[in-house]
């Protein structure tokens, strides 16, 4: 009886969260799955099964395939940049130096405030007029004349890619500096004793010793690009047309402002397994690559 | 000059650009709150020529800024007071009493971890609305406790550095299953618990997109999405606008000074073991 009852208890304890994560995550994520297969509008009762005509749909709309395009560009573009900054500022950060802790502090904060806030600071000195900051900066500086920051498609979407850069590579030069200080210092000593120089122990001691690092820092930086929305959202609400739209605001005009609820859900659907098959993907190759190292 | 002492000048010498350039945002918003409008069109990068506060009792008298900040506060503190407990309630049993039950249990939680929210936001959209909870606080402080997927397993991994005989040893003293989770193993769990804190807080205080969907009425604004009110309203106005922004980065900033280690030790702490 009583182990029963101590069995009874400890299930009870995993109740909480087995509600809301099936009533908020799997549900919807289950509905969406089925909506994606009708014509549904979000206020008819009555809708039919279009079979895949929704996600066929989605090759032909404009706004859509120009959403996973952007999206993908920035992910890849905003991981790359991030990575190649923040290992040697990672570095810079592990030396010693009088400025150090207030210079990781300035690079960090910018990862704490709301992206929306960030983008909307930059939206004013990205403006695309003569009197936007950057304009007069570079006009009196170098003489450059006023660029369209935010209006013309290829430097809208640049522009979004280098503001999300700034946000995050702080944060990710200190996930770095937690893989760097981890490293033996003894390491580096056998090596200088060898005649190993500085740039051939970071080649062959540095990074090849940060690959887990750089498995955790680009898994986060693909799964969380993909589901940027804030930035591109504040600085260039989606325009020039539709070239800076993401995914999610797509998502958004499609499923809650007009209402397609079938197109918007399978569009969530693809969304998901973007997602899952890179995620699956970078894990697989980087592990496999960090194998290799060691 | 020692050698080692040229070294150290030398690589403050050579981040200051760079950590000017990281910081100048800041800067020239929180400049730009002390001049007039004229005077931010005329030259947004100098310091003001004359420090005026009319923007910042402007933005106090005009904007609801104090009723957001304590609608943020309030959605913040319930959200994660129970985003905490149902993760760290959840990895209990799954730790200390594993069986095939909680091994399902944990593994379907598992599959979930890659869900994004925008693939669940359709219907979500329709589930809040017929559960009538669109446009309320606590409607949106439900919606967030299914974040506690993320601190259930931190709060898993954590639990498996507790030895197993302070259970075993409480439960022979006749404790309840009950008992020993509030009086032994969730004192326990206090640097876990201050790491999900911190990063279940930053992402509820800075959310922008659930608040847009399910919060419809001004009196009801989180601050973020009274910003990007904000800028619909003040579209010319950029002081007032940036007043208000450095208004809501203060609570931000004073978080980060005193949280900083403690963010720094999670990211590192969470990053190793991976």
């Amino acid at each position: 009886m009583t182990r029963f009852v101590r069995q009874a208890q400890y299930l009870s304890f995993l109740l909480p969260i087995l509600a809301v994560y099936s009533l908020f995550t799997i549900y919807p994520l289950l509905k969406a799955v089925f909506l994606s297969f009708t014509n549904f509008d979000g206020y008819s009762k009555v809708f039919d099964f279009v079979g895949m005509k929704n996600y066929a749909r989605i090759f032909s709309d404009d706004a859509i395939l120009s959403a996973i395009s952007y999206t993908l560009f920035f992910t890849f573009a905003k991981a790359l940049l991030v990575t190649a900054l923040a290992i040697p500022l990672a570095m810079i950060f592990d030396q010693k130096f009088l400025t150090r802790n207030l210079q990781r502090a300035v690079f960090f904060f910018p990862s704490i405030p709301s992206g929306l806030l960030l983008a909307y600071i930059w939206g004013f000195i990205l403006a695309p007029v003569d009197s936007g900051v950057m304009n007069r900066i570079l006009r009196t500086l170098f003489g450059i004349g006023s660029q369209p920051w935010l209006a013309d498609p290829l430097l809208a979407k640049v522009s979004t890619v280098v503001v999300a850069t700034w946000a995050v590579t702080g944060w990710h030069a200190i996930l770095y500096l937690a893989f760097l200080q981890a490293i033996p210092k003894d390491y580096y000593e056998a090596a200088a004793i060898d005649g190993a120089s500085r740039l051939q122990q970071i080649r062959h001691i540095t990074l090849p010793l940060l690959a887990p690092a750089m498995t955790i820092s680009f898994m986060l930086l693909l799964t969380g690009g993909l589901k940027v929305f804030e930035i591109p959202f504040a600085l260039t609400k989606g325009g020039p047309g539709y070239e800076t739209y993401s995914i999610t605001q797509v998502i958004v005009l499609r499923g809650i402002t007009e209402t397609q609820y079938g197109l918007a859900s399978a569009m969530s659907i693809v969304f998901f397994l973007i997602v899952l098959s890179i995620a699956v993907f970078q894990v697989t190759i980087m592990q496999r690559r960090e194998q290799n190292v060691q | 000059m020692t050698e080692s002492n040229k070294r150290i000048w030398l690589l403050d010498l050579l981040m200051l650009p760079a950590g000017i350039a990281a910081f100048f945002p800041f800067y020239l918003i929180v400049i730009n709150t002390f001049k007039t409008m004229q005077e931010t069109a005329r030259n947004p990068v100098a310091l003001p020529s004359k420090w005026i506060l009319t923007n910042y009792i402007q933005v106090f008298e005009e904007t609801a800024v104090l009723r957001s900040f304590g609608n943020t506060l309030t959605i913040t503190f319930f959200s994660v007071v129970l985003i905490v407990l149902i993760g760290a309630m959840g990895a209990y049993p799954v730790v200390f009493n594993a069986n095939r039950i909680t091994r399902i249990a944990m593994i379907y939680l598992l599959a979930g971890f890659m869900i994004p929210f925008q693939a669940t936001l359709i219907p979500l959209f329709q589930l809040m609305s017929d559960l009538h909870l669109i446009d309320k606080h606590y409607g949106l402080i439900i919606l967030y406790t299914s974040n506690s997927v993320f601190v259930f397993f931190l709060m898993m991994g954590y639990m498996k550095t507790i030895p197993r005989d302070l259970s075993e040893a409480a439960t022979i003293d006749g404790c309840s299953v009950w008992g020993i989770f509030w009086r032994i193993i969730l004192p326990l769990l206090k640097p876990i618990t201050i790491t999900s804190v911190i990063f279940e807080t930053m992402w509820i205080w800075n959310d922008f997109l659930a608040p847009m969907l399910f919060l419809n009425s001004s009196s009801k604004s989180t601050l973020v999405l009274q910003i990007y009110k904000a800028k619909g309203e003040f579209a010319v106005q950029w002081p007032m606008f940036m007043t208000l922004t450095v208004i809501t980065l203060v609570p931000i900033f004073i978080f980060f000074l005193l949280m900083q280690k403690h963010i720094v030790k999670g990211i590192a702490a969470g990053a190793v073991k991976g």
